[in-house]
């Protein structure tokens, strides 16, 4: 075959790309980088366009093509399951990263993406169905989803209209970090959050660069919905925020440096990054609100016209396969909704009180809905307090 | 100023040394520039006269030695800060000023600054004197080769400098224009009577312009003096060869005193020349050249035999003519000397009726207009006489 | 214009071929997009995001919600060109004038080599040198407390004077390499001092490499965002960080239109009255460009 030619050359150009996308998922990227930068673009578009780039394997593949190409989040998934997949299958695992909600659904929304695959969180899926933009799942292409396995909170939003959309992939929290041997008192609300915010620690705290959870969780100092659209309530967030705005450190959701860093003392935070920080640096903790804040979920689904059906059903099926996904875990810590799954984690993981917190202070949480993802008021007072 | 036997003087060197890394390029050279002279530094590319210039404008500082303006030391000194302004080879005028713009700069930079009126009314004189009235809005890109060189004249006049600089002014110009310039230079020297030194590799426009030649070789000075000095007393081969053309007769010096010297050639012939050097006569055995101007040489008949007044004679065969307009000049070849040069002038000519390539004549010339030179081999120069194409 | 007689009619169509695809570029790449972007602008948000037609000045009228980005930008971009160009020059004079013979193509690619690797990458890691374990550490060491970088106005124009100081180096490096250097000396000679000479024959003779350094560095930072995004902290917020919110993360593709449409009208005005008071200074002093 003359496309072997690639594979015993010292090094592809395909191999350089897998090395250069290693080394973003790697080292530097994280949400916000990504999501300022379009590098996550750039390579799908690249692999699209460059025939090179595109594997070499098409020709001994099974009948799923030679390449599959998923939209996710940085840090989320174990680079070693895609190599066994590709073993498997033949195909290609293709991947761009995000930095929002937002700007996955603008990126499907202008359409031509290539997308076989993509991880959408739950308050989305809804708009996704609205817009038609994704395809409903056929469920006996996924044999390894296995209902009764999941927590049924997290399978709900994947359904609309009683139809299933969107198979859940992990789930988590969005709290805040903080630096005990800076903050001196002992935040458990999001009133003290924002107040600590505009007095001792001024000058030392972020919020996120992601209108759903910097405002939700301002919403929740006026003891408002997390996800409140009502024009009073937002005016209290707004207020709230540009008050606030001059005693921010940043707003940034790369708040990872800035905590390790020691310039930052609290910051607005996932599960995992929250995990990996209190991990290196013992005396950054992780909180969750006790007025609450966001419980969310990320879901694997399909949009509409991907180019590699058969390739996308049998990759999420790989995925959510419990040992793969148990591997999954290990690499990003985030908790799994998948009781098969959880069973296979150590004993460190499942009784972790970051991964999984205390019922009382989940019960408090709520998911983000969808009308937030597309409120234009939410949007503008967001870009506002950035802009203020 | 210095004053000495002859009036006072402009620029001194002693015994200024100057070297780039391994190359020296001025060597332990003395100088001496009176006031109000026309001062020509002459020599072949490389032979230090530029440097010797830039020493004194202050581009360069000497590794040793002192160099004196108007009789104080300048060493150290830096150029804005020196009574001399320079005529640079390309001009070197300010491509974003007018003619008038460029012409008043020196002006400008005086402490403390002539007023508007003063510096249009001081520009308005330069651009009279240099003939350029009407131009003083002109971009100096839009001027002609020699206007260029008279608004670069006119700037570096204006500030009345001690000394005015002129590196290489005329090479730049056709061959008509830069005779032009060369009278008008002079001219302009004897209205302004600042003291003027030029540095050229052009020995015509040395002797025709200047009062005292510096003709230097690889950093010296090798001889001083009046262009009729350097014509015509040459003190070695070099210079007898860089300026003007000469007949080099190479032979051993087999007697000498001050008045002159006998020279055997190769051939075994024996030459007698004078020595312009006067106070010391060569060394007895060494090599010796005798150097005789083709102008000096006559030329005639090889049958008519009276009419000659020469003290050395010889017959030889024309190898080749060339019509010069104004004179003739004849390569010829004679046994025992080789080949000679002869220029015939006009009224020669007419009388002898002129000669063919082929044609046997007689040749000769007077022992007073020989001259008995050291070869040294500094500064000596292996080529005799061109040899012109026979043809 | 010297029409060549009867060879005229092959020239231009010969000249109109080769112009072709430069005409097409322009068209496809530049007219057309605006365009769009100017049809976009008088349009309405679709509920979900994106664009639906209407014909509106809404979008213009809102503008005034994003003053702080236009004020931001067009104080920092000028004083960042201005911070650049303070900083270039001087380096630039070192290399063309000063520098020896063999140490200024070493020094040239010194300058050169930062553009070996992304910008992106190269800007984050200011983040780190910034951050509090970088400079506010050394400073610390040497006694002075509490000096915050990252994330502050100073943050952003330091990246933006090491983003683009090769931009503006090499215009002025190549102006100041083309002037003939005895210029210098006649000027010395006649009297100048070195810093009058520098004012009165360099400075203007190197005037189009500064026009051109300059104007690529402002029109870039005009449009910048990535500095203002990575360094300022999401606090220091440019009309090119609006965009980007405007199209990535609210959808409201009119807004946006209207917000880039006004970016460029206000680049072109400022670029037209730099160059107005360019030229009119450059008419004074008689400099030619060319």
């Amino acid at each position: 075959m003359p496309k072997k030619i690639d594979d015993n050359a010292p090094i592809s150009a395909k191999k350089f790309m897998d090395e250069l996308r290693r080394y973003e998922r790697g080292s530097v990227s994280r949400r916000h980088f990504l999501g300022v930068t379009g590098l996550g673009m750039a390579t799908s578009v690249m692999a699209g366009a460059v025939p090179m780039l595109a594997g070499s394997r098409g020709a001994n593949a099974g009948s799923i093509g030679d390449r599959v190409s998923m939209a996710t989040w940085p840090n989320y998934f174990d680079t070693a399951n895609f190599e066994t997949f590709k073993k498997d299958t033949g195909a290609d695992v293709q991947v761009s990263v995000f930095g929002s909600n937002e700007e996955m659904l603008a990126k499907l929304q202008a359409g031509g993406t290539g997308w076989d695959v993509f991880v959408p969180t739950n308050y989305t899926i809804s708009t996704y169905v609205e817009l038609d933009l994704i395809e409903p799942l056929d469920l006996s292409r996924l044999p390894n989803f296995v209902e009764k396995h999941y927590i049924k909170r997290f399978i709900d939003p994947g359904t609309v209209n009683g139809k299933v959309y969107a198979v859940p992939k992990n789930w988590g929290t969005t709290g805040f970090v903080l630096n005990r041997k800076k903050v001196k008192s002992n935040p458990t609300t999001w009133k003290e959050f924002w107040d600590l915010s505009r007095t001792s620690a001024t000058g030392r705290v972020m919020v996120h660069d992601y209108q759903l959870t910097t405002i939700g969780n301002a919403l929740k100092y006026f003891g408002h919905s997390f996800n409140s659209v009502d024009p009073k309530e937002l005016a209290d967030a707004e207020k709230l925020l540009l008050d606030v705005k001059p005693h921010l450190f940043a707003i940034n959701s790369d708040y990872q440096p800035g905590m390790r860093s020691g310039d930052a003392w609290m910051s607005i935070a996932w599960t995992g990054d929250g995990l990996q920080l209190h991990r290196d640096i013992p005396e950054i903790d992780y909180v969750l609100g006790k007025e609450g804040g966001e419980l969310w979920s990320d879901f694997y689904a399909i949009p509409k016209g991907a180019p590699h059906l058969d390739a996308a059903y049998a990759f999420i099926n790989f995925l959510i396969d419990p040992e793969i996904n148990a591997k999954e875990v290990h690499a990003h810590g985030y908790p799994v909704p998948d009781a098969r799954t959880t069973a296979l984690l150590p004993k460190e993981m499942t009784q972790d009180p970051i991964m999984y917190p205390a019922k009382d202070l989940l019960d408090a949480l709520e998911f983000g809905a969808a009308v937030t993802l597309t409120d234009p008021l939410r949007a503008e007072i967001m870009a506002r307090f950035k802009a203020a | 100023m210095v004053e000495t036997i002859n009036g006072t003087v402009d620029v001194e060197f002693h015994g200024v040394t100057k070297r780039y890394g391994d190359i020296l390029a001025v060597d332990d050279m003395d100088l001496e520039v009176s006031s109000g002279s026309f001062v020509s530094l002459l020599g072949p590319s490389g032979c230090g006269k530029t440097t010797s210039l830039r020493l004194i404008a202050g581009f360069e500082q000497p590794n040793a030695g002192d160099v004196r303006i108007g009789g104080a030391s300048v060493v150290g000194v830096p150029p804005h800060k020196r009574p001399v302004n320079m005529v640079f080879q390309n001009y070197s005028l300010f491509p974003h000023f007018t003619v008038a713009e460029n012409i008043g700069f020196g002006l400008r930079q005086l402490k403390p600054r002539p007023s508007k009126t003063e510096i249009t009314a001081r520009v308005g004189e330069m651009l009279e004197l240099v003939r350029l009235q009407g131009f003083e809005k002109r971009r100096t890109w839009e001027l002609s080769g020699g206007q260029q060189q008279r608004v670069a004249l006119a700037r570096a006049l204006i500030n009345r400098p001690t000394v005015l600089l002129l590196d290489e002014p005329l090479a730049a110009l056709d061959r008509k224009l830069r005779q032009d310039m060369q009278i008008e230079l002079q001219t302009l020297q004897r209205d302004v009577g600042i003291t003027f030194v030029l540095v050229t590799h052009d020995q015509e426009e040395a002797l025709s312009m200047s009062d005292t030649i510096y003709l230097m070789d690889e950093g010296r000075i090798i001889q001083m003096g009046g262009a009729r000095d350097l014509y015509d007393e040459p003190i070695n081969r070099y210079v007898a060869d860089f300026v003007g053309k000469s007949n080099f007769f190479d032979g051993e010096i087999a007697e000498a005193d001050t008045s002159g010297a006998v020279i055997r050639l190769a051939s075994g012939r024996v030459l007698r020349g004078r020595n312009p050097r006067g106070v010391e006569s060569l060394n007895r055995n060494a090599a010796g050249v005798i150097a005789i101007r083709p102008e000096l040489i006559h030329i005639e008949k090889a049958n008519g035999s009276a009419s000659l007044t020469t003290d050395v004679e010889t017959t030889a065969r024309i190898k080749n003519r060339i019509f010069l307009g104004d004179q003739t000049e004849y390569l010829v070849e004679a046994e025992g000397f080789g080949n000679i040069l002869v220029l015939a002038s006009k009224h020669a000519e007419s009388v002898s009726g002129g000669f063919s390539p082929g044609d046997f004549v007689n040749v000769g010339w007077k022992e007073s207009s020989a001259l008995a030179l050291e070869d040294t081999s500094k500064g000596g120069r292996p080529t005799a006489v061109p040899v012109p194409k026979i043809g | 214009m010297a029409s060549t007689g009867n060879t005229g009619g092959p020239n231009n169509r010969v000249t109109a071929m080769l112009l072709l695809p430069t005409t097409l570029w322009f068209f496809l790449l530049l007219v057309m997009p605006l365009v769009v972007i100017a049809v976009y602008s008088l349009g309405e948000r679709a509920p979900a995001g994106g664009y639906q037609p209407a014909l509106t000045l809404a979008q213009y009228g809102n503008l005034l919600a994003r003053l702080k980005a236009f004020t931001n930008t067009l104080t920092l971009a000028p004083l960042g060109t201005v911070l650049c160009l303070l900083i270039a020059y001087p380096l630039a004079y070192y290399l063309a004038v000063k520098a020896g013979r063999g140490a200024k193509p070493f020094l040239l690619t010194l300058v050169i080599i930062p553009f070996w690797t992304s910008f992106l990458i190269r800007t984050y890691a200011w983040i780190y040198i910034l951050g509090g374990r970088g400079i506010p550490r050394l400073l610390e060491m040497i006694g002075i407390e509490d000096v915050r970088l990252i994330y502050t106005p100073t943050a952003v124009l330091i990246g933006i004077v090491y983003g683009y100081l090769p931009l503006m180096v090499l215009p002025i490096y190549v102006s100041l390499e083309k002037l003939d250097k005895s210029l210098l000396e006649a000027a010395s000679d006649l009297g100048a001092s070195p810093i009058r000479t520098f004012f009165q024959v360099t400075l203007p003779l190197s005037a189009p490499g500064l026009v051109t350094g300059s104007l690529l560095v402002f029109i870039l930072l005009m449009g910048e965002y990535l500095i203002p995004a990575l360094l300022g902290g999401g606090k220091v917020f440019f009309v090119g960080n609006a965009l980007v919110d405007l199209f990535l993360q609210s959808r409201n593709w009119p807004f946006g239109s209207a917000v880039a449409i006004a970016l460029v009208g206000i680049m072109l005005a400022a670029v037209a009255l730099y160059l107005t008071l360019v030229g009119r200074d450059r008419d004074r002093q008689n400099v030619s460009v060319l």
